[in-house]
C-alpha cells in the first residue's frame, strides 16, 4: 500500500514531461512541400489510402462544367454555357474573355482587394503574388496561388518557412463588420462586433456616469475634517 | 503609465502610418519597424510586469482563509455590494438619496482594475501571436492571425479610449479628486480624503484598531512637485494622442 502514492508520483512527473515534450515536437506540417490539403497534410507521411481528393486529379483543358444546386437559368440548371457570368475559380486565365482586359487595371474591377495589410502596409503590387499574364484561377491546378502550393511559392518569398497552415491567413479580408464578413469570415465578423458592442457600451456607460459624478459632486460641500487628519496619511 | 503610453504612441504611431500625423509621430520613434520593435519591448516588460503582479496577489491572499480573503472587504473581487453601491450613487446622482458608504474599493475602482487584468493577457496572447506567426501557424489555423490582429487593435483602442477619457476623469480630474489623486505615487491617501470617500473602509480599520498601523508618512514636498510634473505630462500626452487618434481616424484607408 505504501508503494501506491510513489507509482502516482511517477506518473504524474511522466505526464508532465509527456505533455512539455508534445511543445518541442516539429511542426506538423513541414514548409515549402505541396501538400494535398490546405488543412492539414496528405495524410501526414502520404501513405496512400486508395483515394484522391479531387483536386489531385489533373484537370483537363477546358471550361470547367460547373452546376450551383437551386440555380436556374430559364428551364436549365446554371451551367458555363448556359450562364451569363461564368465561374471563373478554375480557368488558366482567369480573365478569359473580359472585354477591354487591357486596358483595365486590378483595382478597376477589385477595388475590395487593396485595402488589406498587404497592400496599403507592406506596399505590395497585386503582381507581387499574383503573377504576369495570364493569372491563373485561384484553384487552377497548376497555379502557383493554389492552395496545395501558395505558401511554398507565394508566401515563402517573404515569409521563410511558411506552411500551409500559415497560408490560410486571410489576405484580402473582407471589412470586418460587412454584411460580406459575416459570410464569408463570420468568427472576424463576430469579433468585431463584440468588441464593439463592448466598446461602445463601456463608454456609454461610464462617460455619463464620469459627467454626473462631477456634476453632482460640484453641489457638495466638502466635509470640515478636524485638523489634525489634514495632513495625516 | 511610462509603458501604457510607449505602446499607445508606437502602436498609434503605426495604425496612423497612413497619414500625416501618424508619419510624424513615427518619425519620433524611428520608422515603421523600429517603433515595432519598441513596442515588443515594451509590450514584454509589460507581460513581467503582469506576472510578478499576479505571483504578488497569490502572495497578498490569506491562504488559511481564502474564501474571506478573496471575496472580503479589501479584496478587488466584485460583489453584492458593489451593485447596492452602484444603485445608490445612481439616486445620489439625482438628489434621491444619501451617498453610498464606500469601503476599500469603490465599483468603478474595481472595474478598472479588472478591465486592465483581462486586457493585459489579451494584448499579451494576440500580440505574441502576430510576434511569431510561424510558430503560430503551427498550433492554430493561420486565419487566427487575422482574428488577433482584430482583437489587439480593438482592444488597444478600448483600453486608450477608457483610460483617456474615463479613467483620467473619474481618477484625477472629477471636483473631490482634483487636481491629482496622489495615492498612485504617494503610496497613501490622505486620512481626510478617506474618511470622505470611504468612510466604511476608515471606520472596520478603526474597529480593528488598524488604522494607526496603516498610517504612513506624508510624502515630501519635493517627490510631490516631480509627480504632479510627471503626471500633467502623461496626462496631456495622453489627451494629444486621443484628439488626434478621434480627428484622423476616418483617414487611416484598412479594412
Amino acid at each position: 500500500m505504501a508503494r501506491a502514492p510513489a507509482v502516482l508520483r511517477i506518473l504524474v512527473i511522466l505526464t508532465a514531461l509527456a505533455a512539455g515534450g508534445i511543445l518541442l515536437l516539429p511542426p506538423s506540417a513541414s514548409a515549402q512541400e505541396e501538400v494535398a490539403s490546405a488543412i492539414r497534410r496528405y495524410k501526414d507521411r502520404e501513405t496512400s489510402t486508395g483515394y484522391y481528393e479531387e483536386h489531385e486529379v489533373r484537370p483537363r483543358r477546358q471550361r470547367p462544367f460547373v452546376e450551383i444546386p437551386g440555380v436556374q437559368v430559364g428551364l436549365f440548371p446554371y451551367s458555363p454555357s448556359a450562364a451569363q457570368v461564368r465561374n471563373r475559380s478554375r480557368l488558366a486565365d482567369s480573365h478569359m474573355g473580359i472585354a477591354f482586359y487591357t486596358d483595365k487595371t486590378c483595382v478597376a474591377c477589385h477595388p475590395e482587394q487593396a485595402k488589406d495589410i498587404h497592400t496599403v502596409r507592406g506596399n505590395l503590387t497585386c503582381r507581387q503574388c499574383h503573377g504576369g499574364e495570364p493569372i491563373a484561377s485561384i484553384q487552377y491546378f497548376h497555379s502557383p496561388m493554389n492552395p496545395i502550393r501558395k505558401h511554398a511559392y507565394v508566401c515563402a518569398k517573404c515569409h521563410e518557412g511558411s506552411s500551409a497552415s500559415f497560408a490560410s491567413y486571410i489576405i484580402h479580408e473582407p471589412a470586418p463588420g460587412s454584411v460580406a464578413a459575416r459570410k464569408s469570415f463570420p468568427t472576424l465578423y463576430l469579433v468585431y462586433w463584440f468588441m464593439t458592442v463592448l466598446l461602445v457600451g463601456t463608454l456609454a456607460f461610464f462617460i455619463p456616469h464620469s459627467f454626473l459624478t462631477g456634476v453632482r459632486e460640484l453641489f457638495t460641500r466638502k466635509k470640515e475634517a478636524k485638523n489634525d487628519a489634514d495632513t495625516t496619511h | 503609465m511610462i509603458t501604457f503610453l510607449l505602446q499607445t504612441a508606437t502602436g498609434f504611431s503605426r495604425l496612423y502610418i497612413t497619414t500625416a500625423w501618424g508619419k510624424k509621430i513615427n518619425s519620433v520613434f524611428g520608422g515603421y519597424d523600429t517603433s515595432l520593435l519598441i513596442h515588443k519591448w515594451v509590450g514584454v516588460v509589460m507581460m513581467v510586469g503582469f506576472v510578478i503582479h499576479t505571483v504578488y496577489l497569490l502572495t497578498r491572499i490569506n491562504w488559511r482563509t481564502p474564501m474571506k480573503s478573496i471575496f472580503g472587504e479589501d479584496s478587488l473581487v466584485p460583489n453584492l455590494a458593489d451593485l447596492k453601491q452602484f444603485g445608490q450613487r445612481i439616486l445620489w446622482f439625482f438628489g434621491l438619496g444619501s451617498h453610498p458608504r464606500f469601503s476599500r474599493w469603490t465599483y468603478w475602482e474595481k472595474f478598472d482594475y479588472w478591465a486592465v487584468y483581462w486586457g493585459l493577457p489579451l494584448l499579451a496572447i494576440t500580440g505574441v501571436m502576430m510576434m511569431y506567426p510561424l510558430v503560430t501557424s503551427r498550433f492554430l489555423p493561420g486565419w487566427s492571425l487575422n482574428i488577433a490582429a482584430l482583437l489587439h487593435r480593438a482592444e488597444a483602442i478600448l483600453a486608450v479610449t477608457y483610460i483617456f477619457i474615463v479613467h483620467f476623469f473619474i481618477g484625477h480630474l472629477r471636483p473631490s479628486s482634483f487636481p491629482m489623486n496622489e495615492a498612485m505615487f504617494s503610496g497613501s491617501v490622505p486620512l481626510k480624503e478617506a474618511i470622505e470617500e470611504k468612510p466604511a473602509w476608515v471606520e472596520s480599520l478603526q474597529n480593528t484598531g488598524r488604522l494607526n498601523e496603516v498610517s504612513a508618512a506624508a510624502p515630501v514636498l519635493w517627490y510631490r512637485v516631480v509627480y504632479f510634473v510627471f503626471g500633467y505630462a502623461a496626462l496631456i500626452f495622453g489627451v494629444y494622442l486621443l484628439i488626434n487618434g478621434i480627428m484622423y481616424a476616418r483617414q487611416v484607408s484598412l479594412h
